[in-house]
C-alpha cells in the first residue's frame, strides 16, 4: 500500500502553474495539437491569405477548406483503424480495400450503362460498401475465429487485394461518367464540401456508437487485457469482429469518396500506402499502437496534421515529392515528444537514471 | 565447487545504510543486510516492505542513493545484473526469467558458452550444461526447449544457470511460490547442497514453514526500514509475524483465533445453487461431483497443482468441460462460458490478478463496471448515475484506497486491486462467488478485511467457494472443505472443531499412493 | 520426455563425477533415436518442413506441366534464374528474419533499396570512385537501421512506427536526390553487374553472377551469426515474448542486440539496394514500393512467427524461392502479373492457417504433457495480437 501515491507538498502559485502546464503537456493530445497549430501558423505567416475563407457560388472556398476536404479520406480510414488498434490489432488492408470498393462501384456503374441516374450511382455506392464490409468481416474472421495475428491476417489482403481490384477492372483503369457519383467526392452540402460532410457525419456517428454505448470501454478493456476481459464476460470475439468489419466498411467509403471526383478506378494506385497514412494519423492522435486507450478526437487532429502538412509543402514552395520527408519528421517528433521514456527522463531525471529497461512497480 | 576459505564470521555481502528513493516515496531507508558464506538467509517483510527493492539494489538493477555495498570485503557499485553476476551475485527471480523458446542448454550456458574460435561449440556447451544440471540432481535433455518443461523444472534450470558462474551469493526471490511439495523438497535439497559448498543464499518467501525449515538467519524489513536481523531458530513464529506487520503479537493471536467457524450448516432438503456431476476436463481435472448451497462457504484445499484452480475454472466456464453436467439452480448448463455464468449469477475471481483480473490502464470505476457491463452487452451502457452509486458504495464498503474512482487501477497496491476486483464481481450480484486465492500476495490487514467480507457475504445468503493455499484460512472460513490431490477430488470434510490443518493434510496423504 | 522431467526426490544421489552422463545412458540406440525423433518433430522445424514441401510441390507441378521432351522444367538454369532475379529479395529477407525473430518489423527496407539505388547512381554520375560508392550505398542502409534501432530501443517507439517513419524519411530523401530515373553507365559498375560464370551448353546453360555470390555469403554469415554466436541466441531470446526482459536479466546485452538487429536489417537493405541496382542498372525513386511486404511475406512463408522467437534463415531462403517460383509459374501460365499478388496472398493465407493448426496441435500435445507432469501453471490463454 505504500509508495504508489505521491504525497503533495503544499503548492506555491508558481508550482501550481508548473503543474498545470505539466498536466496539460501530459495530455495525449498536447503535442499533436501543438504540431498542428505550429503548422497552421507557419503557413499563415508565409501565405497571409492562408486562413481566409470566402464564399463563391454559395460554396466555401479557401486553403483551410481544402485542408478539411483533404483530411476526409485519411480521417475515414483512421476512425476504423483507431478502433481496430484499440483492440490490439491492426488493419493493413485498408488501402487495398479502397481500391477494391472503388473498382466494384465504378465497374457496376460502367456496366449498367445508365451512370447518369441517381439510382445507379447509389446502387454502385452500396455495392462497393457491401464488398468492403465483407472484406472487413473476412479480416475479422481470420483474426477472431482463426486466431491469426492481425498483422499477418490483414497483410494477406494488403498483398492480394490490389490483384483482386485488378481482376475486377480487368487490368484497365475503369472510367465512367456519372455526375451523381461524382458528387459524392466533389459536391457540396450547404456550401460545405461533401467529403467533409461525410467524414464529419461518420465521425459523429462513430463517436456516438463508441462512447454513447459501452463499446468504447469494452474495446479498451480488450486491448489492455484480453484474457481478463474474457473472464469478465466480455464477448471480445464479437466486438473485435465488429470493429474489423466497420474498419473495412469505412475503408470502402474512403475509397469511393477519394476516387469519386475523378471517376476513375486505378487499381494500382488508389489508396496506395494509405494504410500507412491512416496508422500514422492514429498514432499522431495519441493512440498507442499496442492497443488499449484510444482517442477518436486524436484521429481528427492527426488527419488535419497530415493534410496541413501536405498543403504546407506547397505553400513553402517545396517540391511535393519531399512530403514524405516531413511526414517522417513530424512522426518522429510527435512520437519522441510523447514517448513515456522521454517524459520520465525530463520529468524526473533521477528516476530515469534508475529506471531499468523494464517498467518498475514501485515498492509493490 | 568453489570452497570459500572465509570463516563464517566474515560476511560475503555487507550492505549498509542502503537508501533508494522513487519520486514521492522512499522505497528503502538506511537498510543493512549481511550475508555470510554457507548460510541460508531469509529476507522477510510484507508486500511493500522493500524486499524486491533491496534485492534489485544488490543485483544492480537499481542504483542506490545512499549507502554502501561490499562484496567479499571490496566496496562495489553495480551497473546492472551482468556486473553483479561477475562479482559473484546471481539471482533467480520469482517468475522464471529465462527464454522458453531456447533450449535448456542455451538457457543455462548463454553468456558462458564454450567457444571454438569464433563459433559456439555446441556439443561442449551441451555437455557443460548437462554437468551443471547433474550437480542439481537433474537429468534433462539439454537440447529440449525450455518451454516444454514444467515451471518447477524451469526454476531449477534458472538455478543451474545462476551456479554456472560459481556464484558466491545466490538470491532466490520467491522461488517456491509455484512449486508443489515434492518440488520444494527437491529445491531445498539443492539449497542445502549449495550451502554445504559455502554459497550464501538469500531466500525470499511468503511461506513461514519454509523459512523455518531451511533458513539459518533472517532479516526483517518493514515499510522500507530495517527491523532487525535474527537467528531463525531463536525467533518464535508469532514474534516474527508481529515484527513484519508491526503489531503487537497479542493482536495477531486474536486475529488468528477470531471467527473460527464451528457452526455446521443444515443442508437437508435444500436445493443446491450449483450441482456438478462428473464434471471434468481432460488433462486438467478428473471428473468430480460437487454441490454448493446458499449461504455456504466451501473451501478447496490442496497443494498447488492439485487442480484447485481448475475446478473453479470449470465451474465458471473459463475452461470448457469435456465430461459431466453442470446444473445451476436446477437448470442444466450446456457449454458454460464466462458471460453465461455471470448471467446465471456465478462469478469467478481469478488467482492471477495481473493477467486475468485487472485492466491496468482503466480506472477503478471502469474496472468495477466491466463485468456488469459485459452482462448487459456492449450496447446498453450502465447509466452513469447507477454506476457512480455502485462504485461509491463498494469503495466505501471495501475501504478501497485511494477512494478515487478515477484512479488508474494499475497504480493501486495489490490488496486494493484485489478489493476492486471483488467489487467488480459483487456488482454483478452473484449468487455463487468463486474466489481463487483472493488473499495471495496482499498484506495482513487487507487479508483480514477480505476474510471478514467473505464471511459476511455468506451470512447474507451468498454461496462462496474459497480456494487458498493457506489451510488455516480455508479452515477458518469454510463450512465444508473439498480436498484435492493430483487433479482429483479426493474428499470432502464437514468443518468442525475436530477438523484441523493436520486432518486435511492427513486426508491428502492417506488416499495417495507414494509419490 | 516426462521421465526426464520428474526426477524422484532421491535423485540428488545421481550426481555425476567427472564428465556428463551420455544422452540416453540407459536406453542405447533406441533412446537416442527417440530423442532425435522428438527434436525433429519439434514445432520449430515443422513450418519450415511445410515450406520445403510447398517448394517441392511447386517444382513437381512445374515439372509436370512445363517440361518438354528436350528440356526439363527443373534444371540448373531454373535455379540460376531464380537466384539472379531474387538475390536482392533474399538479402532483404535475411535481414528481415533477424528483426522478426526479435518480434519487431522493418517497413523501411523497400524505400531504403530505392534510396541506395539513387545514391549509388548519383555518386557514380558525380564521378566518385566505385569502391567508395558501394561502401556509401551499404552505409546508407546501415544508418537507417541504426536510426530505427535507436528509436525502438532508446525512445520506446514501436518498431512498426519507427520503421514507418524511416520509410517516409527514405522516400522523401529519394525525391531530394532525384525524381527521375538515373541510369548507371559507370564502366566498373556495369562490369560488376554483368560479370558471371558460365556453366553447361546450349539450352541448359546456366550462370553464377556476383549478386548470387553476395546473397549466398549474406545467408552464410546470417546462419553463423544466428546459430553459432551468443548474439544470435540473444536475438532468439529477445523474441521470447516479454520484450527482452528475460535475456536482460540473464545478463545478455538485450538493449544492444535489439539495436543491432535493425542495423543488420538496414545493412542488408543497403546491400540489397546495390544488388537491385546491379539488376536494373539504374536508380529510381519509385522502385521498391511494397518490397518490404515481399520480404515480410517471404519470411512468414519461410516459417517464422511474427511474434518472434521462432524461425530460421534457411526457412526464409526457402520462402523467397517459393515466392520466386510462383512468379515463374504465373509467367509460364501466361497470366497477367497481378495474379502473382493474388497467388502470394493465397499462399500466405495457406501458411498462416498451417501455422495456426500446428500451434493448436502443439498446445494439445503440451496439455497432454502437463497431464503427466506435476505442477502445471494454469494454461495461458492464446493472445491474438
Amino acid at each position: 500500500m505504500t509508495g504508489t501515491v505521491a504525497t503533495d507538498p503544499t503548492p506555491s502559485p508558481a508550482d501550481r502553474a508548473r503543474r498545470t502546464f505539466s498536466r496539460l503537456a501530459g495530455h495525449t493530445l498536447f503535442w499533436p495539437v501543438v504540431a498542428l497549430v505550429v503548422l497552421l501558423l507557419a503557413c499563415g505567416v508565409v501565405s497571409p491569405g492562408f486562413l481566409d475563407v470566402t464564399v463563391q457560388d454559395g460554396h466555401l472556398f479557401g486553403q483551410v477548406v481544402d485542408i478539411l476536404r483533404q483530411s476526409a479520406t485519411p480521417l475515414l480510414l483512421a476512425i476504423g483503424m483507431c478502433l481496430v488498434i484499440a483492440t490490439g490489432g491492426i488493419d493493413l488492408s485498408v488501402g487495398a480495400v479502397m481500391a477494391i470498393s472503388l473498382a466494384v462501384s465504378l465497374t457496376y456503374i460502367a456496366e449498367s450503362g445508365s451512370g447518369t441516374t441517381v439510382g445507379t450511382a447509389l446502387t454502385g455506392l452500396a455495392l462497393g460498401l457491401v464488398v468492403a464490409l465483407v472484406i472487413g468481416a473476412f479480416n475479422g474472421f481470420l483474426v477472431t475465429v482463426l486466431g491469426i495475428q492481425p498483422f499477418i491476417a490483414t497483410l494477406i489482403l494488403m498483398i492480394a487485394g490490389r490483384g483482386i481490384a485488378m481482376l475486377i477492372t480487368k487490368g484497365q483503369i475503369t472510367t465512367v461518367t456519372s455526375p451523381p457519383f461524382k458528387a459524392i467526392g466533389s459536391g457540396y452540402v450547404l456550401g460545405i464540401p461533401m467529403p467533409v460532410v461525410i467524414a464529419a457525419g461518420v465521425f459523429a456517428l462513430v463517436v456516438l456508437l463508441v462512447r454513447g454505448t459501452a463499446l468504447g470501454m469494452l474495446l479498451e478493456s480488450i486491448g489492455i487485457n484480453r484474457e481478463a476481459s474474457r473472464l469478465a464476460g466480455v464477448k471480445s470475439r464479437n466486438i473485435t469482429w465488429f470493429v474489423y468489419a466497420l474498419c473495412g466498411l469505412l475503408a470502402g467509403l474512403a475509397g469511393i469518396v477519394y476516387g469519386a471526383p475523378t471517376m476513375a478506378a486505378d487499381a494500382n494506385n488508389v489508396g496506395l500506402m494509405k494504410e500507412l497514412d491512416a496508422i500514422m494519423v492514429v498514432v499522431l492522435g495519441g493512440t498507442k499502437l499496442e492497443g488499449g486507450k484510444f482517442s477518436l478526437a486524436g484521429c481528427v487532429v492527426g488527419a488535419l496534421i497530415l493534410s496541413t502538412l501536405e498543403r504546407a509543402v506547397v505553400i513553402f514552395h517545396l517540391p511535393t515529392q519531399v512530403t514524405p520527408l516531413f511526414k517522417a519528421l513530424i512522426l518522429i517528433i510527435v512520437c519522441i515528444a510523447g514517448s513515456d521514456r522521454l517524459r520520465s527522463r525530463a520529468g524526473a531525471a533521477r528516476r530515469a537514471r534508475r529506471t531499468p529497461a523494464v517498467p518498475v512497480e514501485v515498492a509493490a | 565447487m568453489s570452497t570459500t576459505s572465509t570463516t563464517a564470521s566474515e560476511p560475503v555481502v555487507r550492505m549498509t545504510g542502503i537508501t533508494i528513493e522513487f519520486p514521492g516515496v522512499k522505497a528503502l531507508d538506511g537498510v543493512d543486510l549481511t550475508l555470510r558464506p554457507g548460510e541460508v538467509h531469509a529476507l522477510m517483510g510484507e508486500n511493500g516492505a522493500g524486499k524486491s527493492t533491496l534485492i534489485k539494489a544488490l543485483t544492480g538493477v537499481y542504483r542506490i542513493d545512499a549507502g554502501t555495498i561490499a562484496v567479499a570485503g571490496t566496496a562495489r557499485r553495480f551497473d546492472g545484473p551482468a556486473d553483479a553476476q561477475e562479482a559473484g551475485v546471481s539471482t533467480v527471480y520469482q517468475e522464471v526469467n529465462l527464454a522458453p523458446n531456447l533450449s535448456v542448454a542455451e538457457n543455462i550456458m548463454l553468456g558462458h558458452e564454450v567457444r571454438l574460435g569464433p563459433f559456439v561449440n555446441w556439443p561442449a556447451t551441451r555437455r557443460a550444461a548437462r554437468t551443471h544440471l547433474a550437480r542439481l540432481g537433474l537429468d534433462l535433455d539439454p537440447m529440449s526447449m525450455l518451454g516444454t518443461h514444467s515451471i518447477a523444472i524451469q526454476q531449477l534450470c534458472a538455478i543451474a544457470r545462476a551456479m554456472v558462474v560459481d556464484a558466491k551469493v545466490l538470491i532466490l526471490d520467491e522461488p517456491t511460490s509455484s512449486l508443489d511439495k515434492a518440488e520444494v523438497a527437491q529445491l531445498f535439497d539443492v539449497m542445502r547442497q549449495l550451502r554445504a559448498d559455502g554459497v550464501a543464499i538469500l531466500f525470499v518467501s511468503h511461506f513461514l514453514d519454509q523459512v523455518y525449515e531451511i533458513t539459518d538467519r533472517l532479516t526483517v524489513l518493514r515499510n522500507g526500514r530495517l527491523v532487525g536481523e535474527y537467528l531463525t531458530a531463536e525467533l518464535p513464529r508469532l514474534e516474527l509475524v508481529s515484527k513484519m506487520v508491526g503489531r503487537a503479537s497479542e493482536d495477531l493471536a486474536d486475529i488468528e483465533k477470531a471467527a473460527r467457524r464451528t457452526t455446521t450448516h443444515d443442508l437437508t432438503g435444500r436445493e443446491p445453487v450449483l450441482r456438478a456431476l462428473g464434471l471434468g476436463r481432460d488433462g486438467t481435472v478428473e471428473p468430480f461431483d460437487l454441490d454448493l448451497y446458499e449461504g455456504e462457504i466451501v473451501g478447496v484445499a490442496g497443494l498447488l497443482g492439485s487442480g484447485r484452480t481448475e475446478v473453479a475454472r470449470l465451474l465458471y466456464g473459463a475452461d470448457r468441460a469435456d465430461s459431466g453436467t453442470l446444473t445451476v439452480r436446477g437448470a442444466g448448463v450446456r457449454a458454460a462460458s464466462p458471460l453465461g455464468s455471470l448471467q446465471r449469477g456465478v462469478a469467478l475471481a481469478s488467482e492471477d490478478r495481473k493477467k486475468e483480473g485487472i485492466i491496468g490502464d482503466l480506472t477503478v470505476r471502469e474496472n468495477i463496471a466491466l463485468a456488469m457491463q459485459a452482462e448487459r452487452g456492449a450496447w446498453r451502457k450502465v447509466p452513469a448515475k447507477e454506476l457512480d452509486a455502485t462504485v461509491a458504495r463498494y469503495i466505501e464498503a471495501l475501504a478501497i484506497h485511494p477512494a478515487n474512482p478515477d484512479a488508474l487501477i494499475k497504480n493501486l497496491s495489490g490488496g486494493n486491486q484485489q478489493k476492486v476486483l471483488l467489487a467488480r464481481w459483487l456488482a454483478t450480484a452473484p449468487q455463487l462467488l468463486l474466489l481463487d486465492e483472493p488473499t495471495r500476495g496482499i498484506d495482513v490487514g487487507a487479508k483480514a478485511e477480505i476474510q471478514r467480507l467473505v464471511a459476511e457475504l455468506a451470512s447474507e445468503g451468498m454461496s462462496v467457494v474459497f480456494i487458498s493455499s493457506e489451510l488455516e484460512e480455508v479452515l477458518r472460513l469454510s463450512h465444508r472443505v473439498v480436498v484435492m490431490r493430483d487433479r482429483q477430488k479426493i474428499g470432502e470434510l464437514t468443518n468442525g472443531p475436530d477438523v484441523t490443518a493436520s486432518t486435511v493434510l492427513e486426508t491428502i496423504a492417506a488416499s495417495g499412493s507414494a509419490s | 520426455m516426462t521421465s526426464t522431467q520428474t526426477p524422484a526426490p532421491a535423485t540428488t544421489s545421481r550426481r555425476t563425477k567427472g564428465g556428463a552422463p551420455r544422452p540416453g545412458s540407459t536406453g542405447g540406440i533406441a533412446d537416442v533415436a527417440r530423442r532425435w525423433g522428438h527434436r525433429l518433430a519439434d514445432r520449430r522445424f515443422l513450418p519450415v518442413a511445410g515450406t520445403l514441401l510447398t517448394l517441392v510441390l511447386i517444382l513437381v507441378i512445374g515439372q509436370a506441366r512445363y517440361s518438354t521432351d528436350t528440356r526439363s522444367f527443373v534444371n540448373m538454369r531454373l535455379f540460376s534464374n531464380l537466384l539472379v532475379d531474387n538475390s536482392y529479395l533474399l538479402v532483404l529477407a535475411v535481414g528481415m528474419t533477424f528483426v522478426i525473430l526479435t518480434g519487431g518489423i522493418d517497413l523501411s527496407v523497400g524505400a531504403v533499396v530505392a534510396l541506395v539505388g539513387l545514391v549509388v547512381a548519383k555518386l557514380l554520375i558525380l564521378g566518385v570512385p566505385l569502391p567508395l560508392v558501394l561502401l556509401a550505398g551499404v552505409l546508407v542502409g546501415t544508418v537507417f537501421g541504426l536510426l530505427i534501432g535507436v528509436l525502438v530501443q532508446y525512445f520506446s517507439i514501436q518498431p512498426f512506427i519507427a520503421s514507418l517513419a524511416a520509410m517516409f524519411l527514405a522516400r522523401g530523401l529519394c525525391n531530394v536526390v532525384s525524381v527521375e530515373s538515373l541510369a548507371i553507365e559507370d564502366k566498373g559498375f556495369t562490369d560488376l553487374a554483368s560479370w558471371r560464370l558460365k556453366f553447361g551448353h546450349g539450352p541448359s546453360i546456366w550462370y553464377i553472377n556476383l549478386s548470387m555470390i553476395v546473397a549466398l555469403v549474406v545467408v552464410l554469415v546470417a546462419v553463423y551469426l544466428l546459430h553459432y554466436t551468443r548474439f544470435g541466441r540473444t536475438v532468439y531470446g529477445l523474441g521470447a515474448g516479454d520484450g527482452g526482459q528475460a535475456v536482460g536479466l540473464m545478463g545478455l546485452r538485450a538493449a544492444r542486440t535489439k539495436v543491432w538487429v535493425y542495423v543488420i536489417s538496414g545493412t542488408c537493405a543497403g546491400i540489397a539496394g546495390i544488388l537491385f541496382a546491379f539488376y536494373t542498372r539504374s536508380g529510381f525513386n519509385l522502385t521498391g514500393i511494397g518490397m518490404e511486404l515481399d520480404a515480410i511475406a517471404s519470411v512468414v512463408i519461410g516459417g517464422a512467427m511474427l511474434t518472434g522467437g521462432s524461425g530460421f534463415v534457411l526457412g526464409s531462403v526457402a520462402g523467397v524461392l517459393v515466392y520466386g517460383l510462383i512468379q515463374v509459374l504465373i509467367a509460364r501460365e501466361g497470366l497477367d502479373s497481378w495474379w502473382t499478388k493474388v497467388f502470394i496472398g493465397a499462399v500466405l493465407l495457406l501458411f498462416v492457417l498451417l501455422q495456426r493448426a500446428l500451434s493448436t496441435g502443439q498446445k494439445r500435445r503440451r496439455k497432454k504433457n502437463k497431464e503427466e507432469s506435476p505442477a502445471p501453471p494454469p494454461a495461458a490463454a492464446p493472445a491474438v495480437s
